[in-house]
């Protein structure tokens, strides 16, 4: 493993599959490629917790998987985001805006 | 939905694990060739794009071994491949397995089959409705505590009582059994009519005995068993209304009871557990003097406790004694206990010795384990350090042993439950007389529970041992030393193993001793009779004519020496007849306090079982209610009333002429002679002194014939059959049984006793043997190179053996001095069981300690050789 990459905050992986996936169905590279684009590179995840979160998403039910064909005609699991998984999304993205909301209110209150 | 998830992914993980670990690598590959794609897309060149990926991406196993592992099943599979890996490692050593897992079967199940009768005896109700309210009421009066109730005392309680919603009576006689096949004798219960419904809730058909069947000119009915139904009248479903003949006339059945019926009284009551038919006597005011002969028992109103009864009992007691009952006894009490306490109030003791004992094997088997275990474990403390250089963790290390030890308790778990259930199963075969009550014993549940629970526990406990290894490794120092040393601490928790196994085998041993010299002190009593080629089977006859004729054709048959009968066989105390008695001359107050066993008989009864005539003469025939009444006496009796003169000619006052079916009007008999005590209930206590009355004044329905041959005669009990059947009078008679076996059930429970108490100690000892042997053998192979200088510097071969066996003596003498001492305070607890001997005989003591000492050296012979045959080169050389 290479140490160069910004480590995905702790407990936040979640919600970015979640939001990657609520826009279309996405293979795991391709979840790992948005989230990095989208960040502009702070976040990189490696494929070994990416894939293990998905599996874990999948068995709460929040996720359903599909093998497909790529473009280029390749099998590939895609992951599609379910109705729980939307509800999920939805709490966490709440829960998530609270708490960055506070986290700078009480930053611009030191500077 | 999320949980149904969890299931059917982690199944699916489990069962086609293959197809599984083939999508992961799919898609972790997948991911690997699109992050090169995206490098090649840049402009790298392939081999670059390549580079730049894994560097990204990381290892790709490492990926997809990280991906595997989630999920539940994984937890599983690792500790399938951890019980794997303890499957290799036990078969790889099989002695070890084999041992471990045998000490730890017979460990756990010499405990499963006494707490199955802990079980079955303690801790199970009876199976009576409501049994936690049932009480045995006794009378104490005179002398003779635990006496039967007469119906006058039945009939005031009954009218008195507050705390008791019933109290119920029944007693046992023999009687002709009615239905079809040959006339049969067994047991019939005369009971209250409110007695079935305490033990049963309902009859398997018709109805119980009620308050009509109490009425002056009601019918006579019968309850029959369900075996008698089912064996002498063909389970006819429409048995309820018929007639059937009994004894003086006929009986309607009423009912019949359900299969597993079956009356469970204290040993000393002599109400059998399977009774052939009840028939119900009226409760009425009877004659305030009336004989004792009903047990009785009662049931605790709801909010009833016993100690609230017992208080009333005392307050009814009183009553009765001032309205001339008993004529003012001086000790007159009555008293009530729990019938399922009363019940097991002998039996008690006895099983928690045996508890004790089997939990000291138990002990001694884990002390050897954890020993094996614990040698085992520095064995591979070069394995285990590499192991852990290797990189496995501690936990991992740990978590490997845990299962080991695990999987080898399960294994002794699994073997203890089919020793326990064999054991027990002999047990319930032998059936000791004291548990005759419990035919229902069977491996339950509860004992599967606990004897995973100790296998659990002890697996705790032993893993321990090994587990303290693992902890003090210090790498680099064990490697260097190539696990080949022990050190002092690790010594001397051997020798405190050691130690405690001797002094439990020691204890063990010593509890053995006492209970097998009872043994044979019971094997050398004189019961008062010779029973050598003596026979007798119980005939129904019904009057003195009848029952002389069958002793004229009995005594006809050839080889056949001489025929007699008695009322009461010898040492057979289901059923008893007993009553007061008093001399000439003695005070109203002081007439009903002293009870004698009565017996009646036919002359040459003395001759026949071989008893000794001490003074006077036997009955002869004119000895019959025209003559004078006379009465035999024992030496007991005679010494009790008459001390320093004879008995002969002197006058008792007893029961002995009948009025009525079962009460015997009293009168005065002259003592004829005097015999020899004979034991009537046990072998090994005198409980009353003996009254013998001619059958002419005592004739009772059912009586023993005693057969005395001469040697050996073939087909005598089909010739005594014959010879009954010919004389065409209706006789109904059992299964002839040689006098031997009566002595022979007498001492059932004490050779039962021994040959456990035998069995358990032989256990214990090679357990503890065993335990000195492989210390000492291993030990001696880490001292082989000590020993191999020793010899290279000129030791003398008696000097290394020397060496050895002062290694071995040193927990063995220890273990003696404490088993010694822990004997000294708990072998008191066996004082009930023993019999002319005491607890702390010394020459039990001084044979235990010679046995263990002469054994465990047996058992260091080995490793003392071993010692002497090392070759002091190749030892150095090893080194």
């Amino acid at each position: 493993m290479t140490g160069q990459k910004t480590d995905v905050i702790q407990g936040t992986l979640d919600l970015l599959i979640l939001k990657t996936l609520s826009l279309e169905p996405m293979h795991g590279f391709g979840i790992a490629r948005r989230v990095e684009q989208v960040s502009r590179g702070v976040f990189k995840v490696n494929p070994g917790s990416l894939l293990t979160a998905l599996q874990r998403l999948e068995r709460a039910g929040w996720l359903d998987s599909q093998w497909r064909n790529t473009e280029n005609s390749r099998r590939a699991k895609f992951y599609i985001l379910t109705r729980t998984g939307k509800k999920q999304l939805e709490i966490q993205e709440a829960d998530w805006n609270r708490r960055a909301s506070a986290v700078a209110r009480l930053l611009r209150q030191e500077a | 939905m999320s949980f149904w998830r969890q299931v059917t992914y982690g199944l699916r993980g489990l069962l086609r694990r293959n197809e599984r670990d083939r999508e992961i690598d799919d898609e972790v590959e997948h991911y690997f060739e699109e992050t090169t794609a995206a490098y090649r897309e840049r402009g790298l060149t392939d081999e670059d794009a390549c580079r730049a990926a894994r560097q990204e991406c990381g290892n790709l196993h490492t990926a997809k071994e990280e991906v595997r592992t989630y999920g539940w099943e994984n937890t599983i599979r690792t500790l399938g491949a951890d019980l794997r890996f303890a499957g290799r490692q036990l078969r790889r050593n099989p002695v070890f397995a084999v041992t471990a897992v045998l000490m730890l079967g017979i460990g756990i199940g010499a405990n499963t089959a006494i707490f199955t009768f802990v079980n079955s005896v303690l801790l199970r109700p009876l199976p009576y409705p409501e049994s936690n309210r049932l009480t045995i009421v006794l009378s104490e009066l005179g002398n003779s505590s635990r006496a039967p109730a007469s119906m006058f005392e039945l009939y005031q309680m009954r009218q008195r009582s507050r705390t008791f919603d019933q109290i119920a009576g029944i007693w046992v006689t023999n009687r002709a059994l009615p239905g079809k096949g040959d006339p049969e004798q067994g047991k019939a219960g005369e009971v209250t009519s409110n007695f079935l419904q305490l033990f049963c809730t309902r009859p398997m058909l018709g109805r119980f005995f009620g308050p009509e069947d109490d009425l002056e000119n009601a019918p006579s009915t019968v309850v029959l068993s369900h075996q008698l139904w089912v064996r002498k009248f063909g389970s006819d479903p429409r048995i309820v209304g018929k007639s059937v003949p009994l004894d003086r006339g006929s009986s309607i059945v009423i009912g019949v009871l359900p299969q597993d019926f079956r009356l469970i009284f204290p040993e000393d009551s002599s109400v059998p557990p399977n009774v052939d038919y009840f028939q119900s006597v009226p409760i009425g005011p009877w004659e305030p003097n009336g004989p004792g002969f009903l047990h009785l028992v009662g049931r605790l109103r709801g909010a009833g406790t016993l100690a609230a009864a017992q208080a009333e009992l005392a307050s009814i007691a009183a009553e009765i004694n001032d309205i001339g009952a008993r004529t003012k006894v001086i000790n007159y009490h009555l008293y009530a206990f729990s019938l399922q306490d009363d019940d097991v109030r002998e039996v008690r003791r006895t099983l928690y010795l045996l508890f004790g004992a089997v939990a000291f094997i138990l002990m001694i088997g884990c002390a050897n384990v954890a020993n094996l275990l614990m040698i085992r474990a520095r064995q591979r403390l070069h394995e285990t350090t590499i192991r852990a250089a290797l990189g496995a963790s501690t936990l991992r290390l740990i978590r490997q042993i845990l299962t080991e030890t695990f999987a080898t308790v399960l294994l002794g778990g699994a073997v203890a439950l089919l020793l326990g259930w064999a054991a027990l199963k002999a047990i319930v075969a032998v059936e000791p007389s004291s548990f005759a009550n419990l035919g229902h014993v069977s491996l339950d549940l509860r004992v599967l529970a606990f004897t995973f629970m100790i296998a659990v526990l002890i697996s705790a406990i032993v893993a321990l041992a090994p587990i303290s290894t693992v902890r003090h490794l210090k790498l680099a120092e064990d490697l260097k030393r190539s696990g080949r040393s022990t050190t002092r601490k690790q010594s001397r928790s051997t020798t405190v193993l050691v130690t405690t196994e001797v002094a439990l085998a020691f204890v063990l041993l010593i509890g053995t001793g006492l209970l097998v010299r009872t043994f044979a002190n019971i094997l050398r009593v004189d019961p008062g009779f010779h029973p050598e080629s003596v026979f007798t089977l119980r005939a129904s006859v019904p009057n003195y004519d009848v029952l002389r004729e069958v002793q004229r054709a009995l005594t006809a048959l050839p080889g056949v020496q001489s025929v007699s009968t008695v009322s009461h066989l010898p040492l057979d105390d289901q059923g008893n007849w007993y009553d007061y008695y008093w001399k000439d001359g003695v005070s109203v107050d002081q007439q009903n306090t002293e009870m004698a066993d009565m017996r009646s008989v036919l002359p040459g009864y003395f001759d026949t079982i071989g008893a000794q005539l001490m003074q006077g003469r036997d009955f002869t025939e004119s000895d019959d209610a025209a003559h004078q009444h006379v009465a035999l006496i024992d030496e007991i009796l005679a010494r009790r009333l008459w001390p320093g003169e004879s008995a002969l000619g002197k006058r008792i006052n007893v029961s002995d002429s009948p009025k009525g079916p079962y009460e015997f009007e009293r009168d005065w008999l002259v003592v004829v002679g005097v015999i020899r005590h004979i034991q009537c209930h046990t072998l090994t206590a005198t409980v009353r002194p003996q009254i013998y009355v001619p059958y002419s004044l005592a004739p009772r329905p059912s009586m023993f014939m005693v057969i005395r041959t001469r040697g050996t005669v073939p087909h005598l009990a089909s010739s005594v059959r014959k010879q009954i059947a010919a004389l065409n009078r209706n006789v109904p008679i059992t299964q002839l049984e040689p006098l031997s076996s009566v002595i022979a059930r007498a001492r059932a429970e004490s050779r039962f006793l021994s040959v456990l108490a035998t069995l358990l100690s032989i256990i214990a000892l090679q357990l503890a043997l065993g335990g000195i042997y492989g210390v000492l053998s291993y030990s001696v192979v880490l001292r082989t190179a000590e020993i191999g200088i020793r010899m290279a510097v000129g030791a003398q071969r008696v000097e290394i053996m020397r060496l050895v066996f002062a290694e071995g003596f040193l927990p063995v003498t220890l273990g003696i001095a404490a088993g010694t001492i822990w004997s000294a305070v708990s072998m008191p607890l066996l004082d009930h069981l023993l019999f002319e001997i005491r607890p702390s005989s010394p020459v039990i003591y001084l044979l235990s300690i010679v046995a263990i000492f002469v054994l465990s050296g047996i058992a260091m012979l080995v490793p003392a050789l071993q010692a002497i045959r090392i070759d002091p080169l190749r030892a150095l050389a090893c080194e």
